[in-house]
Formats: C-alpha cells, structure tokens, sequence
C-alpha cells in the first residue's frame, strides 16, 4: 500500500488551465474523495493519474515510481484501476469476458503455450476464470455472467465497469462518478459496495462524486477542485464549514 | 458430475476446465469427428474431375486466407483492404527461392512444409510492418494505410525484374513419401495438405481465443481506451493482429504457389483483397467458422454463375455480353443483399441453428 502525490500539477489546454498548482496526497486504505463543480477538472485529474492526460507541470508519484509520463497501461501495472464516468465497457462482450480481459497482465503464458493450450495456459485460465467469478460474486453480478454489456441496463453496465476495475486486484482504485444517474437505491447499493471494498479488500478509494451527501458521509479525506484550483482539502466536517466551498457551490452574494 | 454428457440441456458444468472446453457435448464432438473424417476419405469413393478438386482446392486456400483477414478484420476490428498481398508475399517468398536456387531444388520439392511455414512467418513479418501505421490511425484512414500496401506491392512485384515483371515464375512438383506426386495425384494430394493445414490452423485460432492472445483483439475492437488500462498495448495489439493474419495469409499464398505450381501476380491484386473482404463479410466477421461458411459460399456462387452464363452465351449468342457482366454482377448483389438483411453473416445461421438445438428434446 503506497501514497499517491499530486504535487503542483498544471494541466493547459492552449489557454486553458484545467488544472492549475494542484496539491493533494491520497493515503493508503481511506476513501478520498474529490468533489467540485461541473468542469472543475475532477475528471482531468483521474486522467492525469491513470496516464491518459500527461500533466504539462509538476509532478504525480505512487510510492517511489513517477506516473507524470506514463501510458494507461503502465499505470495500470502498478496496481491503480479505473472505473470510467462515461462506460468504457467492451460492448459487443459478455460480462465474462469483459472480466477476464482485465485479467490480461496475470496470465503469465507465452503465445505457444496458448497454440498448444493444453498444460499451461489450460490451467492458467481456469485460476483467472475463479478470481474472476469471486469478483462476479462480490459485486451480485451472477444473473448478468453471459449476458453481452451493450445490451444490460444502465446501472448494471455500471456495476461490470467498477467490477472490471476489481478484477485487476487494485491496491488504489479510482470511481469516477460511480452513482451518476442512479436512482436512491442503486446508489445505496453502490455505497454498500464501496464500503466493501475498502473493508473487505483493503484497497485505498479516490471518488470522484456529485452527490454530496454521499460524498460527506463515506469520505474520510475531501479535495475541493473549482477552475481547476484546489479550494479546500480536510475532513468532511472541516469542508462543511469552509467559506470558499460554501461559494463555489452556492454561489456568492 | 453431469449425468448426461450428449445433449446441452441439463449439463451442467462442474468445473472451469469443463467450461473451456472447445466441444462442449459429446455429440458436437462426434458430429466433428465424422465430418472431419468425412472429409478426409470422400476422395477415395469418388473420382472427381482436376476441374473440380481445383475448386475444392480453391476453397480451402481461400479458408486459410480468410481465418487470418477475420482475425484482422472480424476480431481486432481493423478493415485491411491488403489481404491479397499479404497473400502474395507468401507466395513470392517461393518464388524467390525458385528464381535464386531453380525450381526444382530440393528445398522447395522435398522441404515443402517448412517452406510452408516459413512463407507464413514471412507473411507476418510484413503483416506487421503494415499494422505500423495502426499504431496511429484508425478505421478508414487505417484501411487506407492498407490500401497502399496493396498498391506498392503490385507495382514493386510489376516492375521487378527479379519476380519476372509478375508473369508466371515456375514451381516444381513436389515429394511425397512415395517419390514424386504425380500429375494425376496433384489436386487430390494438395487436397490433403491443405486439409490439415486448415485443421491446424483453426485449432489454434480456437485455442488463442480463449486464452489472452486472442481476448486482446476483441479487447482493441471495442474499446481501446479501456483496452490501454487494462494493461495491454492497444498499438501492440493491433501490430500483432496484422502479423497473426499475415501469417496465415502467407500460407495460403504458398499453398496458393504449389497448388498452381507457379507464382503470378493476378492472383494477388486489389480486386482479390476486396473478394477476400466480401467473403469475410459473407461468412461472418469475427467468428471463427464464418472463415469457413465465406468463401465456400463466394466460390460456389461463382462457380454456378459462371456455368449459367455459358448456357446462356450458348442458346443466345447475342446475350454474350451480358453473361459476362453476370459474375461481377451477382457478386456485387450478394454482399449488397448480405449488409443489408444479415450482415453478420452465414455464421448467424449457424447460431440460430445451434440455439434451436441447444435446448432439445424441450422447446423453451
């Protein structure tokens, strides 16, 4: 279990500053949440740290290693999964095989022993095909196993993109907007299932949400973004009673 | 333990490596078996003519072709309008033996399946330096990309004097256990090398399905942004699907060279890249015996046409021009009416058929 550090990053797109001189440091096994208005930059900064934005000034590190210039793919390899806002499931698939592909970089056979199948890869697959169906289970996925993603609902496509982001067995997990468009209980159902994963996995939270008041009540450490500046950061009670989130959200006088 | 291991209802699995498996019931595994066999010993009750085992023979190098541009085209998503030259490139990897070493050495005429093989590997070494620009591009820039291969092979092929300018360069007989395969045993015998070359190959398309190298394609078609974070390379990706269906495009084109016995280039121009296309199309784009159902169904067609339009010439000579325009014709109608009312192809078919049976003896 490592801490992430966002030191100073900038992120500019021609004139623009979708992140200016963020600060923030995500502890090992807390839920840290970011909130924010629309277009603050929570979502460019989940991008910054899962590689598909590199930041044009400062610096991102998780434990010793530096993300600032990695690919996607590489973050991933250091044990940070992602959970997309806008579902970046593979369609045209079932819910099984969506798993089992994020299960890529633990199947350590060569490309003649997946010819051949029989011996290596045969065994290989059948452990991937267990720890993906614990994960099916940990996320009440069963009725949906074979069904294909493009045809499920939209809160259930939710579900296999966050279940998909479990099955590479993150040690840092980053949900961006989990409960967007959910009904009350869907985002009970979601809350039950973060807490869970915290508890039960052990796994360090980065949330990026709306809905503040699931944000003040699950969150141990909140980060405040507007115009792509840091605003506030503390414990929920500290950003209840901060001026400066009070007028972003609200609005001033 | 599942009580009944021939029919799909009531079988349960009991254990992931019973899920894996490639023949689910006993009964698929059987109906297999008797094709396969089926397939190997009708040459000996029947005599056929050269004209038609050249058909038969046709079919099945195209089967080869086609497992490869569906795994480029059907499973990674990635339209290659260059899959004759592909083609080609294993074909005139023979025939740049045969102008260097002479026809008849005994590379080509005694080590003929290494040369197989090794025509193969050059297929996917050039499979993957054309899916280079798939690092970047993608969708129809991409076919472009491909495009251009074809191009630049046709013209390289056409002005070297080396490959003979394109006309026919000659490849010898080759050596069976036997001695020499004689002219009469030609077709029948490359017949049966083709055969296991298209098991072989379609086993292992099976086999890398399920396992990650084959998941990765599917992974890149769908999506590849989610591809790159779930750990794989998506331009990676993409090169390797190139260079697994240029490797079996080289085969073909080999087989394709020692089934003609000789290598010409208007065997591997655009117009056979968009046949190969449409006949992926035909059979089903990313299913695997869709490369099976495509090019069957391409050729036989023609085959038909072609026998109606000489009938036609010949009780109405006036309509002479008009047989011609018949082939292209109902080709290009096929594939029109198959994007149209089914686009993924005769291998849907197969599925409906497959989902009917499944829950037999009930109905739902």
């Amino acid at each position: 279990m490592q801490t992430l550090h966002v030191s100073d990053v900038t992120l500019t797109f021609g004139g623009l500053n979708a992140l200016s001189n963020v600060n923030m440091e995500i502890k090992p096994g807390l839920i840290t949440s970011v909130i924010g208005p629309n277009g603050a930059g929570k979502t460019s900064l989940l991008n910054c740290v899962s590689g598909f934005y590199h930041p044009t000034k400062g610096d991102i590190t998780y434990g010793a290693k530096h993300l600032t210039h990695s690919s996607p793919h590489q973050v991933t390899k250091l044990g940070i999964a992602r959970a997309f806002q806008n579902l970046e499931l593979f369609r045209g698939l079932s819910v099984l095989d969506n798993l089992l592909l994020a299960r890529h970089t633990n199947l350590n056979y060569n490309i003649f022993q997946a010819i051949i199948f029989f011996g290596k890869a045969a065994r290989l697959e059948a452990e991937n095909r267990a720890s993906v169906e614990e994960v099916i289970e940990f996320m009440e996925l069963e009725p949906y196993r074979k069904s294909i993603v493009g045809n499920l609902s939209y809160g259930v496509q939710k579900r296999v993109e966050v279940a998909r982001a479990l099955t590479l067995a993150p040690d840092l997990l980053l949900l961006d907007e989990p409960m967007a468009g959910m009904n009350i209980e869907e985002k009970e159902d979601v809350v039950r299932f973060i807490m869970d994963i915290k508890q039960e996995r052990n796994t360090t939270i980065v949330l990026v949400e709306h809905d503040l008041g699931v944000v003040m009540d699950i969150s141990d450490q909140i980060y405040v973004l507007d115009f792509g500046e840091l605003i506030g950061a503390g414990t929920p009670k500290d950003i209840a009673s901060n001026q400066k989130v009070i007028e972003a959200y609200i609005g001033e006088d | 333990m599942a009580t009944n291991r021939w029919l799909a209802t009531g079988n349960y699995h009991i254990s992931y490596q019973d899920e894996q498996k490639i023949f689910s019931t006993h009964l698929d595994r059987s109906i297999f078996i008797v094709f396969l066999s089926a397939l190997f010993i009708w040459p000996l009750f029947f005599e056929v003519s050269n004209k038609f085992m050249l058909v038969i023979d046709n079919i099945m190098i195209a089967v080869v072709a086609i497992i490869g541009l569906n795994i480029v085209t059907g499973f990674a998503g990635l339209i290659s309008i260059g899959h004759a030259a592909f083609v080609g490139v294993g074909a005139y990897t023979l025939a740049s033996f045969s102008r260097v070493l002479g026809d008849s050495n005994m590379l080509l005429t005694h080590a003929w399946p290494l040369m197989i093989v090794l025509s193969g590997l050059m297929g996917a070494v050039f499979g993957a330096i054309v899916g280079l620009p798939a690092m970047r591009l993608k969708h129809l820039y991409l076919a472009i990309a491909t495009l251009s291969f074809q191009m630049i092979f046709q013209w390289t092929i056409n002005f070297m004097d080396f490959f003979d300018q394109g006309q026919t360069i000659s490849i010898g007989r080759v050596h069976w256990l036997t001695g020499e395969v004689a002219r009469k045993d030609h077709y029948v015998f490359w017949y049966y090398i083709i055969l296991v070359f298209i098991v072989l190959c379609g086993f292992m398309v099976r086999n890398l399905l399920r396992t990650r190298y084959g998941r990765c394609l599917s992974a890149v078609r769908d999506n590849d942004r989610a591809a790159d974070a779930m750990g794989m390379h998506p331009g990676f990706t993409k090169v390797y699907a190139f260079g697994l269906a240029g490797f079996f495009a080289g085969i073909a084109g080999a087989l394709h060279a020692y089934l003609y016995r000789g290598v010409g280039i208007e065997s591997f121009t655009l117009h056979e890249s968009i046949t190969y296309l449409a006949m992926a199309i035909v059979g089903g784009l990313g299913t695997l015996h869709g490369s099976f159902w495509g090019p069957a169904a391409i050729k036989v067609l023609d085959l038909q046409v072609e026998i109606l339009a000489e009938k036609a010439a010949h009780f109405l000579p006036a309509s002479m021009n008009l047989a011609t325009a018949l082939r292209p014709f109902t080709f290009g109608l096929v594939i029109v009416l198959f994007l149209m009312f089914e686009p993924r192809g005769i291998a849907n078919w197969w599925r409906i058929v497959k989902s009917y049976t499944k829950l037999w003896p009930f109905r739902y």
